[in-house]
This record gives C-alpha cells, structure tokens and sequence, in this order.
C-alpha cells in the first residue's frame, strides 16, 4: 500500500511536469527595482492587460543585471535607469522610449553632520560628505551593485572630483535600495536614493532617521527609459512600449503615488521629451 | 500565499523525485564498482553555492545559449532541473553512506546464498528504506530553502516562477522585512513537517 501510494505520487509529480500550463500572450520585461517595488508597474501592466489582454511578465533586477538579460535576448523589453550602461548595450537594443523620470534624492541622519542642506549644488554636497567622512563625522552607504542609482552616485563622486572607494567611512552593501536605506538608516549614514524607494520605506515607519537633505537639481535627474530587444518581434511587447508613452499610460504615471504619500513618485514625459531626451544625452555621455 | 506553498512544494519535491531517480542507480554503481573517489568529489559538492548552480544552467538555457532552443528558461520546469542537480551531490553522498552499510550488512549474505549483485543491492536498500527517505528529506528540504537556483532560472515571475524563497527575497529587497520573516518561518516549518511526514508514514 504504502509503496503504490508513493510511485503514486512519484507518477503524479511527474506527469505536472511535463504538463505544467504556461501562461498564454505574455511577454518578458527585465526591469529595475524601483518601477516594480513601488508598485507602478503592476497598476500599469493591469491597465494594459484590461485593454489588450496580454500581460507583461516583469523580472525585478538592478539595471546591471537588467540590461544583461536583454542582451542575452532573456528578455524583449528591459525598463532601466542607467544612460550610461544603456548605452554600453545600445547593440542589443531598439526602439527606445523615455516615459518617466525623477529626482534622485541625497538622505542622510537629522543632525546632517556634513552640511549637505546648505550646498549649493549636487556635487558639493558629496563634496561636504567626503569632507565630513575624511574628519570622521559622517559615513556614507552605496549600493556598490551596478544599478541605476549606483551609477548615478559613481558620476556625481566623478563630477566632484573625487574617489571615496576603499575609504574606512565609505560602505559599498550590493544590495537593493531598500536594504540600502534600512541600513543607512540604521548606521546614521547618508545614501543616494531614488526617491519613490525612500517616501515608500518613510512612510511605513521604516527609515526614522533618515531625512532628504538634498533634492530637484537637475544633476540629480533620474530618467526611465524603455526599450525593446533587437530580434524580439513580439507584436504585444511592441504594444506595451507604446503603451507606456500613450496618453493613458503617462496619465497613471503622473497620478501613481499622489494618493498615498501626497506626491506624486514620477513625473510623466510628455511634453517634456525634447528637454528629456537632450539630458540623457548628456548622462549617457 | 496558498498558492506560493503549492508551487513551492511541488517544484521542490519533483526536483527531490528527479534527482532520486537518477542518484539511486549512481550510488548502485559507485558501490558495486566500489568508486570511492566520486563519492568523495559529490562529498565536496553538497554545499556548491545555489547561484553558481543557477548560473551555469542559465549559460545552458539562455536564448542565445546551446538549450536556448527548448524554451526553458523562466519556466517552473527550469527550476525542477536546477534543484534536482543542486542537491544530487547531498543524495549521493548520503545514501551511499546508508546504502554501503545496507550492502556490507545483508547484501554479501544475499551474495553467499548465489544471488545477483544487483538483488544484493536491492535487498540493501529495502533493509535501509527509512534512512534512505531520511536522505530524500534532506534533500528536499536544501530544494525548498535554496534561492540562488529559482531566482536566476525562474525568474521570480509572480504568479508563474515565483517560490516561497524567491518570495522572501523580493520582500526583503523591497524592505518588508516582516513579511519576509513570516514567509520564512512558514518555509522552515513546512520543511520540517515533510521530514516527519516521511518518518510518520514510514512507522504505520
């Protein structure tokens, strides 16, 4: 009895793993952390789904990893924040859209030991937190992962002239935004963050010592851009791409977020492309 | 979250099947050839990271890699076969050690009385048959806990690739840590209940 019942299970797990059903009219979208963990992306695929009935499968990694999938054709489109490392890969890409951007924000502990809220500009508030750090008075977090934001801190040490690796005050974590804040939260130290992860997380309790010391420059300018893999033809991919850029999905890019933390998390690009497009010029140099 | 613990349970435990299937055989001839160098190279192995492992059938099943063809990759079947191959190392090592026993014990008897090496082997493996589940357990339970294998095949596609470990991860990386503890702990409990399971079937 015992021995049927077990082959009966054996024959059972097997015959679902030939059988497993796969999901129908779905595509695969590589796409950075912030998109999906705010929750944008799931109110827009939803709103896509309803319309065309297809859905977009999304893979939640760093821009880095992201960017790789889409080379290795894993992918047919990829939703990142890097211009620089998205250019690096423009071979393996096509179609390429800019539909939201941001501002990406400097936090750090209350007491800003470092003075980064009387800078007068992005990079000599890194150029104060290296200061502050070298006298040991501050201590910075950064992602240290390859991601869009960890780029974007990589140019503004760049811009300001300066080179904090392997520096006692500066901790590279390699993980993603949230760990990062939680554990520049718990360190009192500062941190480059986008600002969606970082309104989210102070919201829900998470981060009470962390405040944004420094924000709106356009230095500090976050923009998302889509794309769609050279050689993937697929018909519903091609539709979200528009999607993403039409006037209703642009409409829930602008009010996403306005409910829950008073502000809204990402600014649309309409209207704004020809100004957008020139800036990721310049970022992607 | 039902859902999240069916597929868990189900990827898991047809990888723990599939890899059975093929480290029993394997352990029948490592003992009858008596190859005790591969039994110390799968010793080494037990603890191989999980994202190499995820890596290497990644660099297999990838489109543009040699398997890339099959379609594979982001599917539940992706993950089966890379558990499956992650925790043969621990099925082999642990059963030969049972097994070997098992065969030192009653197999040569069935050898005196002119039966075959194989009906020996046989005979050792239906006198060791609650060790040898105790192995499967194991196995399984390294299958349900390991990350590195479901998140660079699978995807963590929700609704589809998602498992309970992926799940954890993406809750933490989000900064939910508490439903990531919860998830957690549902995990281990759920892994330590297979592994009684299997003894409380055995004992009736």
């Amino acid at each position: 009895m015992r021995k049927e019942l077990l082959a009966l299970i054996a024959l059972v797990l097997l015959a679902s793993f030939a059988l497993y059903p796969r999901p129908q009219n779905s595509f695969k979208v590589s796409t950075t952390t912030s998109l999906y963990d705010t929750g944008l992306l799931d109110v827009l695929a939803k709103a896509f789904e309803e319309k065309y009935g297809a859905k977009p499968e999304f893979l939640v990694v760093g821009s880095g990893q992201a960017l790789r999938l889409a080379k290795d054709g894993a992918v047919c489109l990829t939703l990142v924040h890097a211009p620089s490392l998205e250019k690096q890969y423009s071979e393996y890409l096509t179609d390429h859209i800019i539909f939201a951007y941001n501002y990406f924000v400097i936090v750090g502990p209350k007491e800003d030991p470092a003075g980064v809220k009387d800078a007068r500009n992005a990079t000599e508030a890194f150029r104060k937190i290296y200061e502050a750090g070298e006298a040991g008075k501050a201590l910075f977090v950064s992602r240290g992962d390859m991601s869009g934001t960890h780029v974007k801190e990589l140019s503004l040490w760049k811009l300001a002239g300066l080179d904090p690796k392997g520096r006692p005050w500066y901790k590279e974590t390699g993980s993603g935004m949230a760990k990062t804040l939680i554990i520049a939260n718990n360190m009192k130290a500062y941190t480059l963050s986008d600002v969606s992860t970082f309104l989210k997380l102070k919201r829900d309790g998470k981060l009470p010592n962390l405040e944004i010391l420094y924000s709106g420059s356009e230095e500090l300018i976050n923009i998302y851009s889509g794309y769609r893999v050279k050689g993937c033809e697929d018909p519903n991919a091609k539709e979200f791409l528009r999607f993403l850029n039409s006037t209703e999905g642009q409409k829930i890019i602008a009010s996403y977020g306005k409910e829950e933390f008073g502000r809204p998390l990402f600014y649309p690009a309409e209207g704004k492309l020809e100004w957008l497009r020139e800036v990721w010029r310049e970022l992607a140099r | 979250m039902i859902e999240l613990v069916l597929r868990s349970l189900w990827i898991s435990g047809t990888a723990t099947l599939l890899a059975t299937a093929w480290s029993l055989p394997l352990v029948f001839i490592i003992i009858k050839k008596n190859l005790r160098s591969l039994v110390t190279f799968f010793e080494g192995l037990v603890g191989v990271p999980t994202v190499l492992v995820g890596l290497l059938l990644y660099d297999l099943l990838c489109p543009r890699c040699p398997l890339g063809s099959l379609g594979l990759l982001y599917t539940p079947q992706a993950i089966v076969l890379g558990e499956a191959v992650l925790v043969t190392p621990l099925l082999v090592a642990t059963l030969h050690t049972t097994l070997k026993r098992a065969y030192e014990e009653f197999g040569e008897l069935v050898l005196t009385f002119g039966g075959s090496e194989w009906r020996a082997l046989l005979v050792a493996l239906k006198e060791s048959w609650e060790e040898a589940l105790g192995s499967v357990a194991m196995a399984f339970s390294r299958a349900v806990g390991e990350l590195g294998v479901a998140l660079i095949v699978g995807g963590n596609i929700a609704g589809y690739t998602r498992t309970m470990s992926t799940a954890i991860a993406l809750y933490t990386q989000m900064g939910e840590f508490e439903k990531a503890t919860q998830l957690g702990a549902i995990l281990a409990a759920l892994s330590v209940g297979v592994s009684f399971a299997v003894k409380v079937a055995l004992k009736r």
